[in-house]
């Protein structure tokens, strides 16, 4: 597996360079790490695998002092430790590279790498700040800029930025959290590459990451997280990506089918309501973010979008709703291509909306339940007739809405933050329900909100597809996923990997496609 | 038996609450100013006095009262426009500026009937102030520039401006006044002692601009567009477009105050003639706290504060002072604010 690097094997009876024993984490409502039990030995490239919420992050966090366990023992080369601060677990040799980089970007890259370092000399010129990183590169082997302003460097250079300024401060473990996420394929290879010079030298490595290729190109072993527990830890050598695939999606599922319709339910139609057909469009950065998306909905089904999160499921959503152009190819609703058009047109022509962060897109939280309540028809009579607002009306809709969401609301003056997330939730469903007459966007609809409020939000979705809406569903549970969707279509880096049919659908498949392999059998191939 | 006092914060503030924490705010800042006043050796209650009787104990006192209130009135409301679409107008003072001094050409340098100039210098007036907004405007809607800078340094350029015509080219060659443009010929007419129709004018301006802004679907984009960008754009509401409107609302609407300063109340252009009331149009709009009719009643304050000044001068103090006496209620009020979301409760142990 390491051809660059000679791989360094410890002599026998040397303890783990890193012990997790009983880890356990709990926030409100929320088991985040449970039994977990790791160890990692000096030379060993070790990943972390699993789903979103799976509990990897929390368990570095943990490890680098962020967090404090509530049960368990970190155990260093033998010895118990505690850290209390990210400090103490650099100081024992612990260091993380956040998947958002933590740089001052109007500093120098010498400038952040001697940031906070009790070894920084007291005074010390701006070339000799540089001289000092500069060696520090060349003794680490990665190549920087030391004058140069990480605002004009590339994500790739900003990475290794902060892998420098880890392991300038004699880090022996380095923990990387979807480190390729931002890199470019030949970027990923010198990361790589840098990583086995690192280990080779008695170091480790946690690779936290949800791509099934790259752990097993990169890691010698992999644990597997599942619902904040481990599930496994296997030499990456005894494991293929099905294997991994299953393991990661796992099944403990419940299956709570809520595909069958009752009598009298809309049948699915034989054209579709929504097409997207060959889809290209940018994310907020200008980078692309979707390609060549093809995507049909038709009325009365569930079109699933399963993926790990930021994979261009909110890129998808906008597009579908018209909030963010194409760059090129065509949403076809009805039969009518759409183009130019903006999302007022869309909301126009039928299609709701439930965005994926409510409070930031979805709602003006400073303003009162009656303004947000009314946002998709305050155009129209009776609130507005010849460009009058009549504020009257408005309260009279807004009541109407929150009955039918069963929100009580003692005064519909007050601004809308003062809401429960459940109940704002429930507000903008019902809002956008009335509405989607052809088809309903519901982005991550379940996040955030506790079980009752998650049944009722899947209730109302499945209310509206019998009613004869089109509903695509984009969700990183893939309970809710396979539960509610008659198609399932996954994304991975703007793409989509395939559509599968959710009759007997194979999981571990799911699985496959969100970590970015594409050998599906042909048959289960859905166009 | 022991008891422990806790402070539970209230998502809203009761209204009763809120507008007895202002009034507490506003008697405690006097309170604070006239001990200050009783340490330095002046008696507060014959200034007091003194004040009251000056303001309202005559029809010239009102009615200095009331040529303060008017630019206060629409510098107030200019700032409060612009906070509608969640911008601040820190240049009202500029914008006031320039609305008086396009008015002052008209009103120089165009011939004909005097009513037709006095609506010809309205509308200079209002294209000034929009003109002196038209580039942070622009810049804030197309490249993102934060609007209180620009605004705020355009002010220094309007002030400097004014000075140089009023003192140079314009000039008044003829009187005795150095420093100004000659007397304008076309005045707004006076209705009550030397208050001019501005006052109504003011008052209209107010009432129309709350209209829109509640009982208007432009309103309602416009207050969306302002809370939440992105959720108006989720909404499809031109942001960009109103925002430029909103804008250079606000502008014309300071450019009015300075219009019908120089045509109803001054009647030439010098040097200062803003009286600083850009800058106070933007403690009338915090204290207004975004509410357009409520703009009617801080001005309304704050004129009297002012006019306390101008009072207290003669008797002696400084302007210091009542500077100090403003920032105190504003301060004040601040605290009082905050503190009527407050609950104290008690609880036994």
């Amino acid at each position: 597996m390491n051809e660059a690097a000679p791989h360094f094997t410890p002599p026998a009876g040397t303890p783990p360079i890193v012990q997790l024993k009983g880890i356990a984490k709990y926030f409100p409502g929320v088991i985040a790490n449970q039994d977990v039990d790791l160890e990692v030995y000096p030379g060993e490239i070790h990943a972390l695998l699993g789903e979103n919420g799976a509990g990897k992050s929390t368990l570095m966090n943990i490890l680098t002092g962020i967090y404090q366990a509530d049960a368990g023992e970190i155990i260093i080369d033998g010895y118990k430790r505690e850290f209390a601060s990210p400090q103490q677990a650099i100081a024992a040799g612990i260091g993380m590279v956040h998947q958002h980089f933590k740089l001052v970007q109007a500093f120098t890259v010498a400038e952040n790498i001697h940031l906070g370092w009790n070894e920084t000399p007291r005074r010390a010129s701006a070339s000799k700040l540089e001289r000092r990183t500069a060696d520090l590169a060349k003794r680490f082997n990665l190549q920087v800029r030391p004058g140069a302003r990480i605002s004009d460097l590339s994500t790739g250079e900003q990475q290794r930025v902060e892998i420098l300024r880890v392991l300038a401060r004699q880090a022996r473990v380095l923990i990387l959290d979807e480190p390729t996420a931002v890199l470019t394929p030949a970027e990923a290879r010198e990361l790589f590459s840098a990583l086995r010079n690192f280990v080779a030298e008695g170091n480790a490595v946690f690779f936290i990451s949800h791509k099934l290729d790259e752990v097993l190109e990169i890691s010698d072993r992999i644990t597997i997280l599942r619902g904040g527990r481990k599930i496994a830890t296997e030499k990456a050598s005894d494991c293929n990506p099905r294997m991994l695939a299953k393991l990661m999606v796992g099944r403990d599922i419940v299956l709570d089918d809520m595909r069958a319709r009752p009598q009298g339910a809309a049948p699915v139609s034989r054209e579709p309501v929504l097409n997207l057909k060959n889809v290209t469009a940018k994310g907020d950065d200008g980078s692309p973010a979707l390609h060549d998306i093809n995507l049909s909905v038709h009325a009365g089904e569930i079109v699933g979008i399963a993926g790990v999160a930021g994979n261009g499921q909110r890129e998808l959503s906008q597009v579908l709703t018209g909030v963010r152009p194409v760059t090129s190819g065509q949403v076809i609703v009805d039969g009518k291509p759409m183009g130019g058009r903006n999302a007022a047109a869309y909301a126009a022509g039928g299609i709701g909306h439930i965005p994926e962060d409510r409070l930031h897109s979805g709602l003006a939280p400073a303003l009162s339940i009656t303004i947000n309540a009314v946002m998709r028809e305050y155009m129209k009579p009776p609130i507005t007739s010849a460009g009058v607002y009549n504020p009257a009306a408005a309260t009279t809709l807004s009541k109407e809405i929150a009955e039918a969401a069963n929100v009580a609301i003692p005064d519909y003056g007050m601004p809308i933050r003062n809401l429960s997330g459940g109940n704002q939730q429930r507000l903008v469903a019902r809002r956008e329900m009335r509405i989607a007459n052809k088809v309903l966007v519901a982005a991550y609809p379940s996040r955030g909100l506790d079980v009752g409020a998650i049944n009722t939000m899947l209730r109302y979705i499945v209310e509206l597809r019998d009613a004869g809406a089109g509903i695509v569903l984009i969700s990183e549970e893939l309970e809710e996923l396979l539960n509610l969707s008659d198609r399932i279509a996954v994304l991975y880096e703007g793409r989509i990997m395939g559509k599968l049919d959710n009759q007997n659908i194979d999981i571990d498949e799911i699985g496959l496609l969100m970590g970015g392999r594409t050998q599906v059998p042909e048959t289960r191939e859905v166009a | 038996m022991f008891s422990n006092w806790r402070f539970q914060r209230l998502p809203s503030a009761h209204p009763g609450i809120a507008f007895a924490a202002r009034a507490a705010a506003v008697i405690a800042a006097l309170v604070f100013t006239g001990v200050i006043l009783a340490i330095s050796g002046a008696n507060p209650i014959v200034l007091a006095g003194e004040v009251i009787d000056s303001s309202f104990g005559s029809a010239f006192g009102m009615e200095d009262l009331a040529l303060l209130f008017i630019p206060l009135i629409l510098t107030g409301l200019a700032v409060t426009v612009a906070q509608q679409i969640g911008t601040w107008n820190i240049g009202a003072e500029g914008q006031f500026y320039l609305g008086a001094f396009s008015a002052t050409a008209v009103g120089l340098f165009v011939p004909g009937p005097p009513a037709l100039i006095l609506v010809l210098m309205f509308f200079a007036g209002v294209i000034g102030g929009m003109l002196w907004i038209l580039v942070p405007t622009l810049a804030r809607a197309y490249a993102n520039v934060n609007e209180l800078i620009t605004t705020l340094l355009l002010n220094f350029v309007a002030a400097l401006l004014v000075y140089y015509v009023s003192t140079g080219p314009w000039r008044d060659r003829v009187g005795l006044a150095n420093s100004a443009t000659p007397r304008l010929s076309a005045e707004v007419p006076e209705f009550w002692g030397i208050v001019h129709w501005g006052l109504p004018v003011a008052v209209l301006v107010v009432i129309a601009t709350a209209a829109v802004f509640t009982f208007s679907r432009w309103g309602y984009e416009v207050r969306l567009s302002g809370s939440n960008p992105s959720a108006a754009k989720y909404a499809g509401i031109p942001v960009r477009r109103h925002l430029i409107t909103v804008m250079l609302l606000s502008g014309g609407i300071a450019g009015l105050a300075g219009m019908l300063e120089i045509a109803g109340t001054v009647h030439r252009l010098q040097g200062g003639i803003s009286n600083n009331f850009g800058y106070l149009g933007i403690m009338v709009a915090v204290l207004a706290r975004g509410s357009s009719i409520g703009v009617i009643f801080s001005a309304a304050l704050m004129a009297f504060i002012l006019n306390s000044g101008i009072i207290l001068q003669t008797q002696g103090l400084t302007t210091s002072a009542v500077l100090a006496m403003t920032g105190l209620i504003l301060f004040l009020t601040a605290i009082g604010d905050e503190l009527s979301h407050y609950r104290i409760t008690r609880e036994k142990t």
